[in-house]
Parts: structure tokens; C-alpha cells; sequence
């Protein structure tokens, strides 16, 4: 191969590896800033990925849809149509096997499995990444505030088109990550 | 071993069995040959380092900074990458030396790593490890070619075993199958390591690794049927065993050799595991998918041509049953569901002759290594015999007896020819 054409190789490698990383930024940007918020009740715990560090996953309330449909059998993906309450949580509307003309706001979500009059799935913002010292902590904090039932955990969603960015979990409306926070001074000043 | 050899050369020279001038000359070409090893000691300790300060970013980044704002996070995950093209660029543009090549390429590789893995974090974006890793491997093929780098090759073939294994394993999907695109963006790399330095160590390294880690990656071609895993590896190992004799590998080093050392293992420990007769009776055969079919299919027409163009190449041996085992065993497999005990008597049989083909071999190439393989083929038939068989305890004893006194005569015959030859 010449040196003109590997030249060429590398430059189009380093224009890729830059453009993944921001367009990955950019759809979630939009996002963000055009996006409706929805919340979503949650129930989080806390693994670890190697590469991207520690997080808590999130299982939602919202898991499943009522349908007798048989199209259902097989299918591996659908989506789901949302709209908010006078609170601001998100009501499932509707989850259909394929893209539907609607102007209500929809994720893609993965079909974990179909039951006689049931649909299981998964909704695809259940990853929550937190500061390494942070997760275990944030994980007993809201298993702590599940047990009393005034509080409420929800994640926070901006829903633009087919993308859905998480941008935070909230122990009755503090972020989780403040809620930890004072949890340690509180227990460090009763030490 | 030159450096022993060089304090011998004044001794040489008192005994007037080489001159000064040939004593020279030796050690100018030994130490001609000095200079590419600490250059090679110098770029593996570059890739060392490299890997190092690139996995320790990662764990840096790993951590999830909260005191950093959104803005500065997503500045920061672009650092390393910056870095690391910069070192890629500087290495190529400045023609640097391998350990400068080898070291930029494989920080570049695990600075994409940590950039794409950074913004996933930020935004939190809940797509699995296997499809991260895709991303990532796609994204740093290049710098195979662009730095011809053997760390980045070998990073490669490891992250392509891993994707494999993390998506593919036992399902249905075809997802999985980007695995083969991947492997195969590799082999222009290897190939022209096989054509250029047929007999360098990292090319006998490639001549493990490639088999290897399509052995392990397999399963992606498997949802949930036993005897068709048992049909596909069967294929694979027949394959790679005629990759092994083909001429490219001729005079070469057994040990260099990975695919026919794999493909001739593989093929007795898959004839092994089925020469029960639980395994035809109580292994269920379900219905194919058709990722299956498509396997099935594709690496027997692979194996085929191989053998085929060994044929073509006068290269098929008629007396080595190994070349050619997979056809018969196929059959046997076909014929299996209807006759489960016929067809674990045949392939008892199979396994039998295996042993007879590399006791042949080994005698006729005085191999003691080759002989004693197709000594322990029989002697590992008959221990697997031993357990399901209701022959009496005087006769089985009797076989082991047989078969130990076989290894003994075998040797001493052999050592006995090798001494006679050698006089």
C-alpha cells in the first residue's frame, strides 16, 4: 500500500474515532435540551462494569403491557408510547411490535419475554453511573427509603425522537447523588 | 547460545581449526544480529507501558468523577484520544522506530477505549459490553495497517474472542456473526506475515492465536444442540488439520504449527467424548435454526476446499486417516440416529485406526513424539472402554497389560531401528 492511501487510512480513522464519541454526545445532547422529562419509579442496585466503572441498575415500575396480541411471539424488540401524569410520571400508553404513527413520545425496548396476556420488558435507560464510593451507598439509601412507603424513587428521562437520556435518580425529588452525600454527613456527625 | 559460542572462538584459533580473519568475521555477524533484540526488548517494553498507562486512564476515568460538570467530563474524554493520535500521528508522519509504532498503536487502542466508554458514563447509556467492544475494535482496525502493529493485531484477536463469546454464545441471534467480518479484516495482516517472515516468532504466534480463537468463538455458530456443536467442531478440527499440511507449513516446526497440532487433538477428543454410547442415545438432536444450517454449511464447503486443494497439491496422504477423518465421521453421525450402537461400534473402530495412522507415522518418520500419540490413542480408547463395557475384570486386565507391553516393544523397536540407521 502506498503512503498516500495509508495517510488517507489514518485520517479517516481519526475523523471516525472522533465522530462516534460526538455524535453519541450530540443525539443525547438534543435530548436533553428538546426532550420532554419524564420520571420513571425505580427500584436501583449496584454492579460494575469493567471498563465504565461502577453504576446502579434501575427496574421500573412501568416492566410490562396487557395484550392478548399474538404477534407478540418471537419478537425481541418493541415500542413503547408514553404520556405524563399531573405529576409528571410516565403512564405507558401503548407497546406495539413496530414503529406507529403517533405524536405521543416512544423507546425502543427489549423483550425479555411474552406470556399468555403479558408482555415482559425492559426499558433501555436502566444503567444509572455513579462515583465509584458512591453506588454501594446510593444502593442501601434507597433500599432504606423503599421500606418506608412515603418515599418515592424515580428516574429522571428526556425523551426526544428514538433517544432517551437518563439524567438522574431521585430519592423524593433529591438527587441520589446529594442524598448519599447527606446520608454520610448525618451519619459522620452522629459518629 | 552465540554468547557461549563467541568465548570459544580464541580456543578455535589456538587450534588452528579456523583462521583470524574467519573468527572476525563471526563475531561481526553475531553482533550485526544483536541490535533488532533490544530494539524488539525495547518495543515490547513500550507496549508493556502503553498498556499500562492506558488500562490505569481508564480505571482513572472509571471512577465517575462527580465534582467534574457534565462539560468538563465530556472535554476529558476526548484527552486521551487527542494523545493518542497525536503519538500515532507523530510516529508515522516522523517514520519512528517498531517500538514507537507499537506503543502509540496500542495507547490509541485504549484511549478510544476509554474516550466512547467516558461518554457512555456521562449520558449514561445502557448498551452492553459486546456491542461497546464492537464499536471499539471497529474503530481502531486501522491501526493494524497503519502501523503495521503486531500488539494492536494480537489486542485485536482477543477483543474479537471476547465480543464473540459476550454476544453470541448459545443464542439464536445472528448478531454474533460480526465476528467473521472482523476476523477476516485481520488475516491481509497475517498473511503477509506468513509470505514475509515465514519462520518469525511472532507468525508462529498468529499460527496459534487465529485457530484458537475461532475454536473458542464457535459456539456463536451453536444455539442449543449437542451433536451439532459435536458436527461443527468436528468440521473445524478437519479443517484446521489439513491447513496444517498444507506446503506453506511443511518444513516448519511442529510446535509452529498450531493448526495441525489443534486440529489432530481436537479431532481425538471429540472421537473420545463420542465413542460412548450414552452420547448417541441420550444426546437430543432438536431442530436446526438456521444459523446453524448456515454453519454447517459453510464450514463443511470450507473444509472440503482445503481438502480439495491438498488433493489438487498431491498433499493428501492416503494412509493418513486424519486428513480425511471428518467425511467418515460425518457419515457415522448421519447414521447415528438411526443406530446409536452401530455407530459408537464404528467409530470405536474410527478411533482405533487413528492410533494404527500415528503409530505408522511416527515409525515411519522415527518420530518417538508422533508414535507414542498413536500409542496413547489406543491406550486412552481402552481406559474410556474400561468404564462401559461389561467385559470381565481378567480381560480388561489383560488389555492393559497388552497395551503397556505395546508401548515398551514399540519404543525399543523403534530405538532399536533409530541405532541401526544411525550406524
Amino acid at each position: 500500500m502506498k503512503t498516500i492511501h495509508i495517510t488517507g487510512i489514518l485520517i479517516l480513522m481519526i475523523v471516525a474515532q472522533w465522530f462516534v464519541p460526538a455524535s453519541m454526545i450530540y443525539n443525547q445532547e438534543h435530548a436533553i435540551s428538546d426532550g420532554s422529562i419524564y420520571k420513571f419509579k425505580t427500584q436501583p442496585i449496584d454492579p460494575t462494569d469493567p471498563f465504565r466503572g461502577k453504576y446502579i441498575t434501575l427496574t421500573f415500575d412501568i416492566n410490562s403491557y396487557q395484550t392478548t396480541d399474538t404477534l407478540w411471539k418471537g419478537r425481541e424488540k418493541g415500542f413503547a408510547y408514553f404520556t405524563k401524569d399531573e405529576n409528571g410520571y410516565a403512564v405507558l400508553e401503548e407497546l406495539t411490535p413496530e414503529k406507529i404513527n403517533s405524536e405521543l413520545d416512544y423507546v425502543e425496548v427489549k423483550i425479555r419475554y411474552v406470556s399468555k396476556n403479558k408482555v415482559r420488558f425492559n426499558l433501555p435507560f436502566n444503567v444509572y453511573y455513579m462515583e465509584e464510593s458512591k453506588a454501594y451507598d446510593a444502593e442501601v439509601a434507597h433500599r432504606d427509603a423503599q421500606r418506608d412507603t412515603v418515599n418515592t424513587t424515580y428516574a429522571v428521562v428526556h425523551i426526544k425522537d428514538d433517544v432517551a437520556v437518563l439524567t438522574d435518580v431521585k430519592i423524593n425529588d433529591i438527587s441520589i447523588k446529594d442524598y448519599v452525600e447527606n446520608n454520610k454527613i448525618i451519619e459522620e456527625s452522629n459518629d | 547460545m552465540s554468547e557461549s559460542f563467541l568465548k570459544e572462538l580464541p580456543y578455535l584459533i589456538e587450534q588452528q581449526l579456523i583462521t583470524e580473519e574467519t573468527a572476525k568475521a563471526i563475531q561481526l555477524h553475531y553482533s550485526s544480529k544483536k541490535k533488532p533484540q533490544t530494539n524488539s526488548l525495547f518495543a515490547i517494553f513500550g507496549v508493556l507501558g502503553a498498556i499500562l498507562v492506558g488500562l490505569g486512564i481508564i480505571l482513572i476515568l472509571a471512577h465517575n468523577w462527580d465534582n467534574f460538570s457534565r462539560s468538563i467530563k465530556t472535554i476529558i474524554a476526548f484527552v486521551p484520544l487527542l494523545i493518542g493520535q497525536g503519538l500515532v500521528a507523530f510516529s508515522f508522519f516522523k517514520k519512528k522506530s517498531v517500538a514507537w509504532k507499537e506503543a502509540s498503536g496500542v495507547f490509541l487502542f485504549f484511549a478510544v477505549g476509554a474516550s466512547i466508554s467516558l461518554v457512555s458514563q456521562i449520558y449514561n447509556i445502557s448498551g452492553d459490553l459486546a456491542s461497546f467492544l464492537l464499536t471499539w475494535i471497529v474503530l481502531c482496525v486501522p491501526l493494524i495497517y497503519i502501523m503495521r502493529s503486531h500488539a494492536v493485531t494480537i489486542l485485536h484477536l482477543v477483543f474479537c474472542t471476547w465480543y464473540a463469546c459476550l454476544s453470541g454464545y448459545f443464542t439464536k441471534e445472528f448478531e454474533a456473526f460480526w465476528y467473521f467480518p472482523l476476523l477476516a479484516l485481520a488475516i491481509p495482516f497475517y498473511w503477509k506475515q506468513l509470505k514475509e517472515k515465514p519462520r518469525g516468532n511472532l507468525t508462529s504466534i498468529y499460527n496459534w492465536l487465529f485457530p484458537l480463537s475461532l475454536l473458542i468463538s464457535l459456539p456463536i455458530l451453536i444455539y442449543s444442540d449437542v451433536q451439532i456443536s459435536i458436527a461443527l467442531y468436528i468440521l473445524l478440527f478437519g479443517c484446521y488439520y489439513n491447513i496444517g499440511k498444507l506446503s506453506f507449513f511443511e518444513h516448519k516446526k511442529l510446535r509452529q504449527n498450531g493448526y495441525l497440532i489443534l486440529g489432530s487433538l481436537g479431532t481425538v477428543f471429540i472421537l473420545m467424548i463420542t465413542s460412548f454410547r450414552w452420547f448417541w442415545e441420550e444426546t437430543f438432536t432438536g431442530f436446526l435454526i438456521p444459523k446453524e444450517v448456515v454453519g454447517l454449511i459453510s464450514f463443511l464447503l470450507v473444509t472440503l476446499f482445503v481438502l480439495w486443494y491438498n488433493y489438487s497439491k498431491s498433499r493428501l496422504a492416503a494412509n493418513n486417516i486424519f486428513q480425511y477423518l471428518f467425511i467418515i465421521y460425518l457419515c457415522i453421525w448421519a447414521l447415528s440416529s438411526a443406530s446409536p450402537s452401530f455407530a459408537t461400534l464404528l467409530l470405536n473402530i474410527l478411533v482405533f485406526g487413528l492410533g494404527i495412522t500415528a503409530i505408522q507415522l511416527g515409525v515411519k518418520r522415527m518420530h518417538f513424539g508422533i508414535l507414542n500419540y498413536g500409542l496413547l490413542i489406543i491406550a486412552i480408547l481402552i481406559i474410556c472402554r474400561f468404564f462401559d463395557t461389561n467385559l470381565g475384570f481378567a480381560i480388561r486386565g489383560l488389555l492393559f497389560v497388552l497395551v503397556g507391553a505395546g508401548f515398551f516393544a514399540a519404543n525399543y523397536i523403534m530405538l532399536k531401528k533409530q541405532k541401526e540407521s544411525q550406524q
